[in-house]
Parts: C-alpha cells; sequence; structure tokens
C-alpha cells in the first residue's frame, strides 16, 4: 500500500470515528492503532502502554490542573461583577461606550481564566442584560462579546498554549510571554474598531449620562486591585523567572482561593465544586493530550509527516503560501473540531512540515492559536457561537454574523504578525 | 449493582481531585521554600538550599494518577469532547443505535490499553524497576493507579453498553458540554 493511499484511508478514518460521536481522545487513539497495524510491525499494546505512561506524568503539564482549578475558583467568585463595576466609569466618555467594557473584561478575565468558553459566559451573563438594559445594539454587544472572549486563549496564562507547548517540546514560560503583545494587539483593533464604530454610528448609541470624577473613577476601580494583583503575580513570577508555569499556578491557586475566601464566596461547597469541575476538565484535556502523543508515536512509525514534509519542501512553496494555506485548512478544520484538537492534530502531523520551511515553532505556536480563536467564532462549530447562542437565546447564524468583524480584525492581525513577527518574539527574546 | 457502580465512580473521581489538591499543596510548598530560601539569601548572603527531593517527579506521577483516576467520573459527567454535530441530525433511535456501536468500539479499545498497563505494571514489578531521583519509589506503584483508572473506564464504558442496549438514555446526555469544551 502507498503511503498516500494510507493517509487517506486514515484521514476518512478520523473524520468518520469523529463523526460518529467516539469521543476525540479514542479517536486519535484509533487512528493511531490502525496506522501501526498497518504500516508496521512494532508491537502495539505495548507501545502504546509506555506512551501513555510517559507522557501521562508530565511535570510541565501538571500547570494545566493548576490554572484550570484557579479559574474555575474565580468563576464562583464575585470577580465578573467588580470587574464591570470597576470598569465601566472609565469607558462611558469613550466613543462605542461601555461595549469596550465587554473588550476589557473580557481581556482582563481572559488572564485568570485561560478558556474562551469560561470567558464568553462569565462576562456575558453579566454584561448582556447591563448592556441591553442601557438601549445598545444588540449586534454590537454580541460581537463585541465573541470575539474579545476568544483572547482567553491568547492571553496568559492560556490552557491551549499549555498544550502546544508540551505537545511541541516548547518552553511553556516562553509561549506565555510571546502572547502578551499579539493579545495587546488583537485587544487594540477590537478597541480601535469600536471607537470607529461609534464615531460613524453615534445615533444609534445611547447617551451615557453619568459622569465621574477622577477620584469616583480611582474609588470605583479600588474593585480590580485583587485581581490585577493577582496577575501581576502569577505572570509577574513567570516574567522575572524566579517560578515556573506550574509554580506560578499554584501560587495563583492559593491567592485564589485567598482572594475568594476574602470577599466571603468560598464556601465548603463551591469549593468542592471547583476542585471536582477542574478535575474533569483537566482530565478531558490530558486524556485527548495522551491520545495525541499516541498518534504522534504512531505516525512516527509509519513515516506519513515525514514524507509529507519533504512532499511540501519539494514544491518550493514560500513561507507565505504555506502559511495561507496551513490557514485555510485550520479554519476549516477549527468548524468541526475544538481548539486543543485542532493543535494537537497539528502537532502529530503538521510539524514536521513546519520546522522544514523555517517557521520558528514558536512563533507558530502563537500563528496556531490566533487561527484557533478565529474558529471559534466560525459556524458550524464555534464554543463561543454556542455559549453566545444560549445566553441571547438568538440562532447561531444571527450571532455568527454579529462575530463577523471580529473574525476579519483577527485575520488582519495574523497579517500583522506575518509582516512583524518580532511581535511575537520580542518578548520572549529578552527574557 | 447501580449503588455499588456509582460509588466506584465517584470513588475514584474523588482521588482524582485529591491528586490536584495534593499537586498544588506540594508545588506551593516548594515556593514558599524558594521564598524563604531568597530571604536568607538577602540577609545572611547564603543560600540554605531547601528543595523537597524529588518534588517535580512526584507532580508529575500525581497528575497522571489524576488524569486516569478521573475519566470514568468525567465520561459520566459528559466531560469528554465529542462530536455531536452529524449525529444530532439522526433521529434519535438511529442515533440510539449509532451510540451502541461507539461505545462497543471504545470498550474494546479501552479495555485493550487496560490489559497493556497492566502488562507494563507487572513487568516493571517483576523487574523490580524504580524511579529515577533523590527518593526512589518502585515504579510499578506508581504505574499502578494509570491501569486501575483505565479498569474503572472499562467497567463504566460496559456499564454504558449494557444500559444502552436496554435501552436506557446514557449517563452523559446533555451534560456539561457547553461550558468546558474548548
Amino acid at each position: 500500500m502507498s503511503v498516500l493511499t494510507l493517509s487517506i484511508i486514515l484521514f476518512v478514518l478520523l473524520f468518520i470515528l469523529l463523526g460518529s460521536g467516539l469521543w476525540v481522545a479514542l479517536s486519535l487513539l484509533a487512528v493511531g492503532m490502525s496506522a501501526m497495524m498497518l504500516f508496521s510491525d512494532a508491537p502495539l499494546g505495548l507501545v502504546m502502554a509506555t506512551t501513555i505512561w510517559g507522557h501521562g506524568n508530565s511535570w510541565a503539564l501538571a500547570a494545566l490542573p493548576l490554572f484550570i482549578w484557579m479559574g474555575e475558583i474565580l468563576f464562583r467568585s464575585r470577580l465578573s461583577e467588580d470587574m464591570f463595576t470597576g470598569l465601566a466609569p472609565w469607558m462611558s466618555r469613550l466613543p462605542g461606550q461601555l461595549l469596550h467594557v465587554n473588550i476589557f473584561g473580557c481581556g482582563i478575565f481572559a488572564a485568570v481564566s485561560g478558556s474562551s468558553a469560561a470567558t464568553a459566559a462569565t462576562i456575558g451573563k453579566l454584561s448582556i442584560p447591563e448592556l441591553s438594559k442601557r438601549g445598545y445594539p444588540e449586534k454590537m454587544v454580541i460581537g463585541t462579546l465573541a470575539g474579545s472572549a476568544t483572547l482567553g486563549l491568547l492571553i496568559p496564562p492560556s490552557i491551549i498554549l499549555i498544550v502546544y507547548g508540551v505537545a511541541t517540546e516548547q518552553s511553556i514560560a516562553r509561549l506565555f510571554v510571546a502572547g502578551i503583545l499579539p493579545g495587546l494587539l488583537l485587544v487594540s483593533l477590537f478597541v480601535g474598531y469600536v471607537i470607529i464604530w461609534g464615531v460613524m454610528n453615534r445615533d444609534s448609541l445611547p447617551v451615557e449620562g453619568a459622569r465621574y470624577s477622577l477620584r469616583e473613577k480611582l474609588y470605583h476601580s479600588r474593585r480590580l486591585l485583587p485581581v490585577i494583583g493577582l496577575i501581576a503575580g502569577v505572570i509577574g513570577s513567570i516574567y522575572a523567572g524566579i517560578a515556573s508555569p506550574t509554580d506560578a499556578a499554584a501560587v495563583g491557586v492559593v491567592l485564589a482561593l485567598v482572594m475568594s475566601w476574602s470577599s466571603g464566596s468560598l464556601t465548603r461547597q463551591s469549593f468542592v465544586e471547583g476542585l471536582m469541575g477542574a478535575m474533569v476538565t483537566s482530565c478531558m484535556i490530558a486524556f485527548i493530550l495522551a491520545g495525541a502523543s499516541f498518534l504522534t508515536v504512531a505516525m512516527g512509525f509509519t513515516g506519513i509527516p515525514r514524507l509529507l514534509a519533504e512532499w511540501i519542501g519539494s514544491m518550493g512553496l514560500s513561507t507565505y503560501t504555506l502559511l495561507a494555506a496551513l490557514t485555510v485548512f485550520f479554519v476549516i478544520m477549527g468548524c468541526f473540531l475544538d481548539g486543543i484538537s485542532v493543535v494537537v492534530l497539528t502537532t502529530s502531523v503538521i510539524m514536521p512540515m513546519v520546522l522544514k520551511v523555517g517557521i520558528d515553532p514558536l512563533w507558530f505556536g502563537i500563528f496556531v492559536v490566533i487561527v484557533v480563536e478565529m474558529s471559534q467564532i466560525t459556524p458550524p462549530v464555534g464554543f463561543n457561537l454556542f455559549v453566545l447562542q444560549s445566553l441571547t437565546g438568538r440562532n447561531i447564524l444571527t450571532v455568527a454574523r454579529a462575530a463577523l468583524p471580529f473574525f476579519l480584525l483577527m485575520l488582519v492581525a495574523l497579517a500583522i504578525i506575518v509582516a512583524v513577527p518580532e511581535i511575537v518574539t520580542f518578548l520572549p527574546d529578552n527574557m | 449493582m447501580r449503588l455499588i457502580l456509582t460509588a466506584l465512580y465517584k470513588l475514584s473521581g474523588i482521588v482524582a481531585a485529591l491528586c490536584i489538591l495534593s499537586i498544588t499543596g506540594l508545588v506551593f510548598a516548594q515556593v514558599c521554600l524558594n521564598l524563604v530560601d531568597k530571604i536568607a539569601a538577602a540577609v545572611t548572603g547564603q543560600a540554605i538550599g531547601l528543595t523537597i527531593p524529588s518534588y517535580s517527579d512526584f507532580t508529575g506521577f500525581l497528575l497522571a494518577a489524576s488524569t486516569f483516576l478521573g475519566l470514568a467520573y468525567t465520561l459520566r459527567e459528559g466531560g469528554h469532547i465529542r462530536v455531536t454535530l452529524v449525529t444530532g441530525l439522526l433521529r434519535n433511535k438511529t442515533r440510539h443505535r449509532i451510540d451502541a456501536v461507539v461505545l462497543a468500539v471504545a470498550l474494546a479499545m479501552v479495555a485493550y490499553t487496560a490489559v497493556y498497563m497492566g502488562l507494563l505494571v507487572a513487568e516493571s514489578h517483576t523487574y523490580g524497576d524504580r524511579t529515577s531521583g533523590m527518593i526512589s519509589l518502585p515504579l510499578w506503584a506508581v504505574q499502578l493507579p494509570v491501569a486501575v483508572g483505565l479498569v474503572v473506564l472499562t467497567i463504566a464504558l460496559l456499564d454504558e453498553l449494557i444500559c444502552n442496549l436496554m435501552g436506557l438514555p446514557a449517563s452523559y446526555e446533555g451534560k456539561g458540554e457547553n461550558l468546558l469544551n474548548e
């Protein structure tokens, strides 16, 4: 059997398994098993057991449950409410007014949660009623939320960057730091768009009557302090080089517990719920990673990624053409798969190709995450769309149309980091 | 029988959660020691070098235990991601049948994996392998939770399959698919 036939068979098999509703982790495992059975004489069960054990006990991956737990604790505290009241006074004079609360609120919450669906749900639950009560146009409320909630994937600590780092053996601390500037770039693009839109559509926006003096603004901002302190503590300790991401995650958990305890929202029940929730989410992700690590090993036995890389290499594509092709491919994949599955599949098959044309794997990680962010708001499968659909009761196409401008802004951000890769590499190189 | 099974899944889920709690405790303790060390270095000009021996190894073992012991609980909570886009379009009856096939495939694969993980543990035991690092443990002991977790998942899948064939809805049906999927 030629390699080409085999690759096609495996690809079709993967889609059949996923489509039939077999769990993602097991689908990856099944494709890996089939690849090894068809293409090598290596002892399947033994390779599988050692791979799963070898990748399951990983010090770097231990940051994952901890950051998830931190998010769960904060999710159950009064954090999001505080954020709204703290941010609102600063935004009331900017064109676009309180719509910016969605963007900055998501940006800040993204920094503590590392998950975009949780960001959309938490900020949305709070801001949608508030903003529609004040008469903001529904399209913009939904659009800003859908777009900025995806920041959860990029702004550190980001769960998807941990997954990418573990799967490609990149330093997670460097990946986190690399995500900071692109994250800010996206925030400024979103803010710029809302300002321009606000200037052009003054009539459809309500007038914010309340004016705050600087003193009042500062007074209201005190409620932002704990969360800013938490972010500064976690990111700062990584950036200063005194803590690894795993260390910083443990500090984040303890600080989050202290924060929610002092605000009175920590009860025995919320503690247990948060811990069990964190266990479930991290178990799901780590299991997918185990499946993907076995698929990577199995793919190595078949030699498909190497041949694919050579094939791409022989076509003499420019880096830009390859990136453009990959963007289209990822967005299509992202229509059917969730972000983490897209990332782990990438590392099994596409990474050798990318290395072959000389793309920096650190930069590529950020690139992939932005593309995955885009795929979160493309129908038919986009988790942010689902969340907003359930929050607003509008159908998925309405939500997707509202999110479209933000999809295009992310495309602009991609073009910028391709043209100026230093936006990604500057901070990690100067760590 | 139902009670025993539910208790089994829950117990192994709780142990998994306790592993995460221990990771937090262990890592945080080390961070505190680092801090004490830094302060001591600043005051006396000499670092004491406080470290919990092999703490990063232990963290890895606890993570593996947590992941695999949590599998069955996560399955029943609807935590594992699956694509429901296609099957969601089908009639309930057809979907139920496809689910039976999916469960059978999953059961066969997980059982196979569990057997080989068990063999790996047995092998580590026979050869008396030990973990590397300052504190060395028998390898089979830290590998065992992974094998146990897979066995519990096998039982859970068998349980689901039998329930499915009896015409009952799946335990994970309609649970937490929105917020956790990423």
